[in-house]
């Protein structure tokens, strides 16, 4: 099932893995992924809870370190010289704290002292005024969405040349979603390379131009995203203004009828792209119709299914 | 070096509470106690009356006579710098565990050492940066100690108020180091204070019950408490328990400093109270 991709050139890749093991006691959270990830490119590692996202994250910048295994970050062993790493790195934890009595710019200021840099704070600004942030609170009385603005603000603040991010729309309302994955793709414009974790199918097809599925600390997939979204499952519930002979939708290609409500109302499952089925229904008294996207853990095991 | 002074810089300014907290309670308390001992002197009968109906074990287990009592090196050891060590020391128990679980047991550390300073760099910026707030407190203390020494018939000058100073500065580093080190050797923060407070404690008792009970004095030797020392001149001062109570705290920071570049960083609630090889530890994957 694996399938990797390790025909780039060194000098092109920003991201290389090797063998990467790490366990917790007997929890053995990394079994040896092998990943490679080139400049330029937004990379998005999907994988369920558990499945070892944030591991793979802070083994790269050398937060925790690697049991076995060789990983490199644009060309430089986070083991042998986490700071170089850590300069050219942009990160956003999974679950973030900060100082709670400290406002907004202060905590910045703290970050940026923190790199010792002369931060653009017209660029903060900037950065804030997209994601509507006010910098004067204490850290205190904001919401967790708001915290996850100032996670995301340090990340890009020093315009990286790499960004880790660890679920980077985690807590945010679906137009601020919208409006971290425009400053990603801003910073992807102007080259950065972007390594973000999700485990939301929709969130990774947004943005990724390749995805890496991890499951149980192994790597189960490397694909392009288009190729991901054609195997993606979709549920739908149609319900018809009148009882309809739905025997010929079943027939179609990558449809499934799962059950038939009542005559006028039925529940299907598509694999890949409906196009099929909506000039099927084009023909049909639809009423109205509700798509569901299934679980990431329902996808792996339709792969498994399928593989097998 | 840069990065190693940032962190220092920032350790010292996020510990202005406990600079202003403990070295102007400190301070105050040498305000009120210097000027006591005039009262203590005019009223040096009743006094010594009334001492000398205190069973002598008691005075003892304060490092005191009778006779003692009325001197000037008596009267501050006694009232003053008896109890200094274990107030002080309640600081230094708190800070030296505190310094950077603080931050990992409440989930900070992980992106703050994701900022390229350099895991030696932050573990230094951040003791002597505690030093320097230690150092600070101390200094302040001195001061209130000394303010009113100019109007007082305890005739100690203000460089004789500072060897008692320095030798308490010693033991806060000795027990800021101690509780430091066990933070990083075991599984919580709260674990390692209790642990350094328990010797801290067990080190006071063991070295006052020594002058009562000569049998507890190879014990008590052990003790870092019974290497303070209350003189009031440099003559008197013994450079060698200074030094060699400097030389353990060194070797314990190093230790931590040790344990703190090898070891992986913890993110909020991976701690906890029960001892790693017992419990199974939450991890985020």
């Amino acid at each position: 099932m694996r399938s990797t991709n390790y025909n780039k050139p060194s000098q092109e890749l920003a991201i290389k893995i090797r063998g990467l093991t790490k366990s917790y006691g007997k929890v053995r959270a990394l079994r040896g992924i092998d990943l490679d990830v080139g400049r330029g490119e937004i990379f998005g590692f999907l994988g369920p809870n558990g499945a070892g996202k944030t591991t793979t994250i802070r083994c790269l910048l050398d937060i925790i370190r690697p049991d076995g295994g060789k990983s490199s970050l644009l060309g430089i062993d986070p083991q042998a010289d986490p700071v170089s790493i850590q300069a050219l790195t942009g990160y956003l934890p999974g679950e973030m704290q900060f100082y709670d009595n400290l406002t907004v710019e202060r905590q910045l200021r703290f970050f940026s002292d923190m790199r010792n840099l002369r931060t653009e704070w017209g660029y903060v600004r900037q950065l804030a005024e997209r994601l509507d942030l006010d910098m004067k609170p204490q850290i205190k009385n904001l919401s967790k969405g708001n915290k996850q603005k100032i996670g995301v603000i340090q990340a890009l603040m020093h315009r990286p040349e790499l960004l880790l991010l660890d679920e980077p729309t985690s807590g945010l309302d679906p137009l601020m979603q919208q409006e971290v994955v425009s400053l990603l793709r801003d910073a992807n414009t102007t080259g950065a390379t972007i390594f973000f974790s999700s485990h939301i199918m929709s969130e990774v097809e947004n943005i990724a131009k390749r995805v890496g599925i991890i499951r149980k600390g192994e790597i189960v997939e490397v694909a392009e995203t288009s190729i991901l979204t054609k195997r993606t499952l979709n549920r739908l519930t149609i319900r018809f203004k009148q009882a309809v002979e739905v025997r010929e939708l079943g027939n179609l290609p990558e449809v499934e009828i799962l059950s038939q409500i009542d005559g006028n109302s039925i529940n299907l499952q598509v694999s890949g792209d409906m196009e099929n089925l909506i000039h099927a229904l084009g023909r049909l008294p639809v009423l109205d119709l509700v798509s569901e996207r299934p679980s990431l853990e329902e996808v792996f095991m339709t792969y498994y299914k399928n593989k097998e | 070096m840069k990065r190693l002074l940032t962190t220092l810089r920032h350790t010292y300014i996020g510990k202005k509470a406990q600079i202003l907290g403990w070295g102007l309670g400190l301070a105050l308390y040498g305000l009120l106690i210097v000027p006591m001992y005039d009262t203590f002197v005019a009223q040096g009968e009743q006094f010594q009356q009334m001492i000398s109906s205190y069973p002598p074990e008691f005075l003892a287990f304060f490092g005191a006579t009778v006779n003692s009592m009325l001197t000037p090196a008596g009267f501050l050891g006694m009232y003053a710098f008896s109890m200094l060590p274990i107030i002080i020391g309640i600081f230094s128990v708190i800070a030296g565990s505190a310094l950077i679980l603080d931050d990992e047991e409440r989930g900070r550390l992980d992106l703050i050492i994701a900022h390229p300073i350099g895991r030696s760099s932050f573990f230094f910026g951040r003791t002597l940066g505690i030093l320097a707030t230690t150092l600070t407190i101390h200094i302040l203390g001195w001061l209130g100690f000394s303010m009113l020494l100019g109007g007082s018939s305890l005739a100690v000058s203000w460089g004789q108020m500072a060897v008692p100073f320095l030798s308490l500065l010693v033991q806060t580093l000795f027990y800021i180091a101690l509780s430091l080190m066990l933070s990083m050797l075991m599984p919580s923060r709260n674990l390692a204070a209790v642990v350094s407070g328990a010797i801290m404690v067990t080190s006071y008792f063991v070295s006052s019950l020594a002058s009562i009970n000569d049998s507890m004095g190879a014990l008590a030797k052990l003790m870092p408490y019974h290497y303070f020392q209350t003189v009031l001149s440099f003559q008197e001062l013994n450079l060698g328990w200074v030094a060699a109570l400097l030389g353990i705290s060194a070797i314990m920071i190093v230790i931590g400093w040790l344990r703190f570049i090898r070891r992986d960083i913890r993110l909020r609630g991976e701690g906890s109270w029960r001892l790693s090889f017992l419990s199974k530890r939450r991890k985020t994957i």
